[in-house]
């Protein structure tokens, strides 16, 4: 038996999952939609997960990461649940240990990460607005009644992106409506969003940060190729776009597994698994905390959200 | 006997020992809102206006928390200190939003320094408001000021050791009504030192020197608090690892001071603007990773 480790990146718009082996390649991989519900989405995409995974395999570490990374890393028993941020950097240091400057545009975050000689000298993320990541795009994308996997083909058909206000996507938003009620083609407003979506990151993410190569983008968005086109226009830098770069964060949680493996062996197996969650309000006193209750199999096993520590 | 309330927000971070010093040395009862707590504030955002700060909305809460509790509420109105130390419209203004919310006696006091009205006179009004003689303000004055004093050498001098700590050092930048508050800032705080972390307070430092650094920053620094705060960074930018700025939204100073501190910081930095949202996940995100970084986590 060979051993192996899962990683696991629950983001608020997809769902990561990544099995790697002793030497960090990967063995299987999948990319899921979480469509709001993460228990059910990482349930899914073990299935997937297992029935790639060949039989001399067995999981001897499992890491999670993202926005989820604390319920799902108790639904796994994780043996290492971390933030994207950690993740990612572990993950492309791996890859490219030269890498000066990590971009990164997911479903509601987006951040920067500035590396020296291999160490992170700073990073930046956005505040708690979303404005401009991947979950404005395929909002867009749903309005104009296209695939958000075909946005980056139709902007790069365009030879006059329109200019859409950058600062916040509520303004983006009515501008994009105005400019195709007046007429313009499809192609140009989706490489104006491309644009816009570019400026927003540098104005509000990259602001005072300075950006030098090798530059690497990943998350969700790098996926979209005419993002992409304007970043390598505006920074006037080659942008490197990893085959993986949707998949750093479930990578460089996997491999933070390994480096802290506890020689349990795990199981994918999921189907007998009952893991719920129960919201409710307490009123002991005037904080109202709203208190999230989680059980396994019924049995409470965590419960967050309290103030004082009562649950 | 009459009882003075006084909100447990925005002057009061300021002002709290001192007008207890005051108030105990006079013998004049007050009482104090609790702790801010999810009633007090959602309170105040029902009473306030959309472009009011976070803060401000919380402060209207705790005086809709004292209104029928006390005979006066303390509510002082700040406007400078001299020259190009102006502070904060809020504190310029709480005095009359409150009058005009409200239907409560007012217990108030101006500073304003280019006015020659100082700490001195407001408090000499107060005194003599509540029925007290000259002769006893004048010592509970006396004596506030001489405590006052003290404390801040003293909380400066705490900054000062922890600066020395050998353990990870965070700035913590930020209003002391934000950094303070349980439901603004306090939750970061916690955060911070359950994880080992040596917090320094940009507000304990000694005005009178932060103050003056903060030119290094901008020389164009309109707000007192601004300045003060900017200055602590100056102050200790050398000896810590890295910074925590902590401001509410809509806050204008700070969306300067902010801006100014991250393109003219060489040290990690992270802004934090806390609004009403409840969910603590987002920001444990940020702050797990600075200190990741911090720590060196990230490179083994």
């Amino acid at each position: 038996m060979k051993d192996c480790y899962l990683g696991v990146d629950i983001g608020s718009i997809s769902t990561k999952g990544v099995i790697i082996d002793d030497n960090n390649n990967i063995i299987t991989q999948a990319y899921i939609w979480t469509e709001g519900n993460p228990t059910k989405a990482v349930k899914n995409l073990l299935n997937i997960l297992k029935q790639n995974l060949p039989d001399n395999y067995q999981i001897k570490g499992i890491g999670t990461t993202g926005s989820a990374r604390k319920l799902i890393g108790l639904m796994l028993k994780a043996s290492v649940v971390k933030n994207e941020i950690t993740a990612h950097a572990i993950g492309t240091l791996t890859f490219y240990p030269n890498v000066r400057t990590i971009l990164e545009i997911g479903g509601q975050d987006s951040k920067i990460i500035l590396i020296k000689n291999g160490i992170i000298t700073n990073y930046a993320m956005n505040t708690l607005c979303a404005a401009g990541t991947g979950s404005f795009l395929s909002s867009q994308a749903k309005r104009l009644g296209i695939d958000v996997k075909e946005f980056g083909d139709y902007a790069l058909k365009s030879q006059n992106p329109v200019k859409i206000a950058a600062r916040c996507t509520v303004f983006a938003e009515s501008d994009l409506v105005h400019k195709a009620q007046v007429g313009y083609p499809k192609e140009d407003i989706i490489a104006g969003l491309c644009k816009s979506v570019v400026l927003n990151y540098l104005n509000n993410v990259g602001k005072g940060k300075k950006i030098v190569g090798p530059i690497i983008f990943q998350g969700g968005v790098s996926k979209n190729k005419g993002v992409v086109k304007y970043f390598k226009e505006i920074l006037k830098e080659d942008i490197i776009v990893d085959k993986n770069s949707h998949l750093m964060g479930a990578i460089g949680i996997a491999i933070l597994a390994k480096k802290h493996k506890t020689g349990k062996t795990y199981s994918l197996e999921m189907k007998n698994l009952k893991f719920q969650t129960k919201a409710f309000e307490c009123h002991h006193c005037p904080n109202s905390c709203e208190l999230l209750k989680i059980y396994r199999n019924n049995v409470l096993v965590d419960s967050w959200g309290s103030k004082c520590g009562k649950y | 006997m009459n009882t003075v309330g006084i909100p447990r927000s925005l002057f009061y971070y300021y002002y709290k020992d001192l007008w207890q010093d005051f108030f105990s040395a006079l013998k004049i009862s007050y009482i104090i809102s609790p702790i801010t707590n999810k009633e007090i504030m959602d309170r105040g955002l029902k009473m306030s206006n959309s472009e009011m700060c976070l803060s401000l909305k919380n402060y209207l809460g705790h005086v809709d928390y004292l209104k029928d509790k006390c005979n006066y509420i303390l509510i002082p109105r700040i406007s400078n200190f001299k020259n190009d130390n102006q502070t904060c419209t809020n504190f310029w203004a709480a005095y009359d939003i409150v009058k005009n919310l409200f239907d409560i006696n007012i217990l108030h006091y101006n500073i304003d320094l280019n006015q020659k009205q100082t700490l001195k006179k407001g408090l000499y009004k107060i005194g003599k408001i509540l029925n007290k003689k000259p002769r006893q303000i004048k010592k509970a004055y006396k004596y506030a000021i001489i405590q006052n004093n003290k404390r801040i050498k003293k909380n400066h001098q705490i900054n000062l050791n922890k600066l020395k700590s050998k353990k990870t050092k965070i700035l913590l930048v930020g209003h002391p009504y934000n950094l303070y508050d349980e439901l603004i800032g306090k939750d970061i705080i916690k955060y911070l030192i359950k994880n080992d972390i040596e917090l320094i307070y940009s507000d304990k430092f000694n005005p009178k020197i932060t103050n003056h650094l903060s030119k290094k920053i901008s020389k164009d620094l309109y707000f007192k608090y601004s300045k003060d705060n900017l200055g602590a960074i100056v102050y200790c930018q050398n000896q810590i690892n890295g910074v925590i700025f902590i401001s509410s939204f809509p806050c204008a100073p700070d969306s300067l001071a902010c801006e100014l501190a991250m393109r003219k910081l060489t040290i990690p930095y992270l802004n934090i603007v806390i609004d009403d949202n409840s969910s603590f996940t987002g920001l444990e995100t940020r702050l797990e990773s600075f200190l990741d970084m911090l720590g060196g986590k990230l490179n083994d």
